[in-house]
């Protein structure tokens, strides 16, 4: 896909807790320190930033080290202002600042380029409560009508899948359980620790928005995560051996999502049509195949985004995901491991970097307790699919 | 718990038509002129065409379940003594795949994916109104 290789040479975490007690420039910090050294090089040698830095909670303050952190925070704080060639901060979640960060190194402009992604759990108040009394935009479809978050969206779109296939709660519980056993196996996880989930927990769950309980939601935590990127020719001296990126695509998304269209939600059928666009750029990039996928981290910041993107993806067809999840074929020891790390419903909502890095660990060969044996290629597929999402493909060896 | 006003929409040059349709108890669409299809929410240009003249029209107000979810959390501005409340798409029957998003009124008995429904306003102390959905 590039004429100059780009590889991933480090992953960091900080702590990821329910509420820590310190900032989370500090957290963000402790992670980029991580990363750095796990990569093998000295935070000065970072010539390059990128992050999403939005707090994805409507009312809530933006106080920068606080609440969310920018480039501008960590460059100032590393000492990077005058180093830097090049920063970004798009709009397009962790999936745009990991696409801008590749283009960064492919094109030869950055050697060394930090993507980092800080996630803030505000205080007071629930998460993506709508606090204004004035509703404008696109939201002016939705709040109104006491509709304010994705779950209630995204909620009727799993309904009707439901619906349409035959897929119940039962068959949901499959990976609720699958993300737990395998947070059990990742310390960073928030759930690293808890007691097993059984079948009957999730069936038991709280109702938020029925069909979504509480256990299709991932959990907002305070935590921040890092990667460090560089050329394929550099990540020879790799530390801890790399993943080397085959390629991505992503999606700006079809139709009619304006704000208002995403603010009323997506119909399954969009869905699906946007996944299978992106999939087919993603496959016509890397040369690759789903059949040659060893692992894959696929976004759940609500549960059944995960079916959405099995399908996409092509590892099963149109309306299969919920029973392709069963019989322990996604579990670490099967046919298509998914979701390695726990995903977000495990480690915590780190809001897509967690897949990320999972993805560069079990293609560098660095995923420890939880490492696949003899992944090649490994996937993670970040977003909603109704816009703003992204896939990416990394591979154990260069091309 | 006192009880504290839902989020009111504000109207913008794009959306001026729905919600003047909206005060005067009318579903109004947006409808391309170029052709002839219908878009909602409004938008600046066609999805379809790239057109951006509109005519706006009356919809029927009548249309199919195309999925609902049942909000139980009550952390939701204005609707805390509300919940549970239904939140609909409904495919209004316009188009194929023109769907609305709106709530439920006047009790859920029959609620299923294809249940017909027709459009009603809810009005609040304020004089605003809401579009609605109530099954038939």
């Amino acid at each position: 896909m590039f004429e100059r290789g780009v590889a991933v040479t480090g992953t960091g975490y900080s702590k990821v807790e329910r509420r820590s007690s310190r900032s989370l420039g500090d957290l963000t910090l402790e992670a980029i320190g991580n990363a750095c050294a796990n990569a093998g090089i000295e935070p000065g040698e970072i010539d390059g930033l990128a992050t999403f830095p939005d707090n994805p909670s409507f009312g809530n303050a933006s106080i920068d080290g606080i609440d969310v952190v920018s480039v501008h925070h960590v460059a100032r704080r590393l000492g990077l202002v005058e180093r830097l060639r090049w920063n970004s901060q798009c709009d397009a979640l962790i999936q745009g600042s990991m696409v801008d960060a590749i283009n960064a190194v492919a094109s030869g402009t950055c050697e060394t380029v930090i993507v980092f992604r800080a996630m803030h759990n505000p205080t007071g108040g629930a998460y993506n409560a709508f606090t204004a009394d004035r509703a404008v935009g696109g939201t002016q479809f939705a709040a109104p009508f006491g509709v304010h978050r994705g779950y209630q969206t995204y909620g009727q779109a799993y309904r009707r899948y439901m619906w349409e296939y035959g897929a119940t709660r039962e068959h949901m519980a499959t990976l609720i359980l699958n993300g737990r056993r395998n947070a059990a196996l990742n310390s960073n996880a928030y759930f690293s620790t808890a007691p097993a989930l059984t079948v009957q927990d999730y069936l038991d769950a709280r109702m938020l928005a029925d069909p979504v309980c509480l256990l299709d939601c991932d959990i907002p935590v305070d935590g921040a995560v890092a990667l460090v990127l560089t050329s394929a020719t550099r990540a020879r001296h790799a530390q801890h051996g790399a993943a080397h990126l085959a390629g991505y695509a992503q999606s700006v998304g079809r139709g009619g999502t304006s704000d208002a269209a995403i603010a009323i939600g997506l119909p399954l059928s969009q869905l699906q049509e946007n996944g299978r666009v992106l999939a087919e750029r993603l496959w016509a990039a890397t040369g690759l195949r789903p059949t040659d996928v060893d692992v894959a981290q696929l976004y759940d910041g609500y549960s059944f985004f995960v079916y959405w993107w099995l399908e996409a993806l092509g590892f099963c067809g149109r309306g299969e995901a919920f029973e392709f999840i069963q019989d322990g074929r996604i579990a670490l020891e099967g046919q298509l491991p998914v979701n390695t790390f726990g995903g977000q419903l495990g480690e915590g909502r780190l809001h897509g970097i967690g897949h990320l890095a999972e993805a560069i660990r079990q293609a560098a060969g660095t995923a420890g307790d939880r490492q696949v044996p003899g992944v090649g290629v490994s996937v993670a597929a970040l977003g909603p699919l109704s816009h703003i999402s992204a896939a990416f493909v990394f591979t154990s060896e260069p091309k | 718990m006192t009880a504290i006003a839902p989020p009111r929409p504000i109207a913008d040059p794009i959306t001026q038509p729905f919600w003047q349709g909206v005060a005067e108890h009318r579903l109004v669409l947006q409808r391309c002129a170029t052709n002839s299809t219908f878009v909602h929410p409004p938008e600046q240009v066609c999805p379809c065409c790239g057109g951006s003249e509109f005519a706006y029209v009356t919809a029927a107000g009548t249309g199919t379940v195309h999925s609902f979810a049942v909000m139980r959390d009550r952390r939701v501005r204005g609707y805390e003594d509300r919940v549970p409340y239904v939140n609909l798409w409904v495919d209004l029957d316009e188009q194929p795949g023109l769907i609305m998003l709106a709530n439920l009124v006047g009790g859920d008995d029959g609620l299923a994916i294809g249940a017909r429904v027709d459009v009603e306003f809810e009005t609040f102390s304020d004089g605003s109104a809401l579009p609605a959905f109530r099954l038939i």
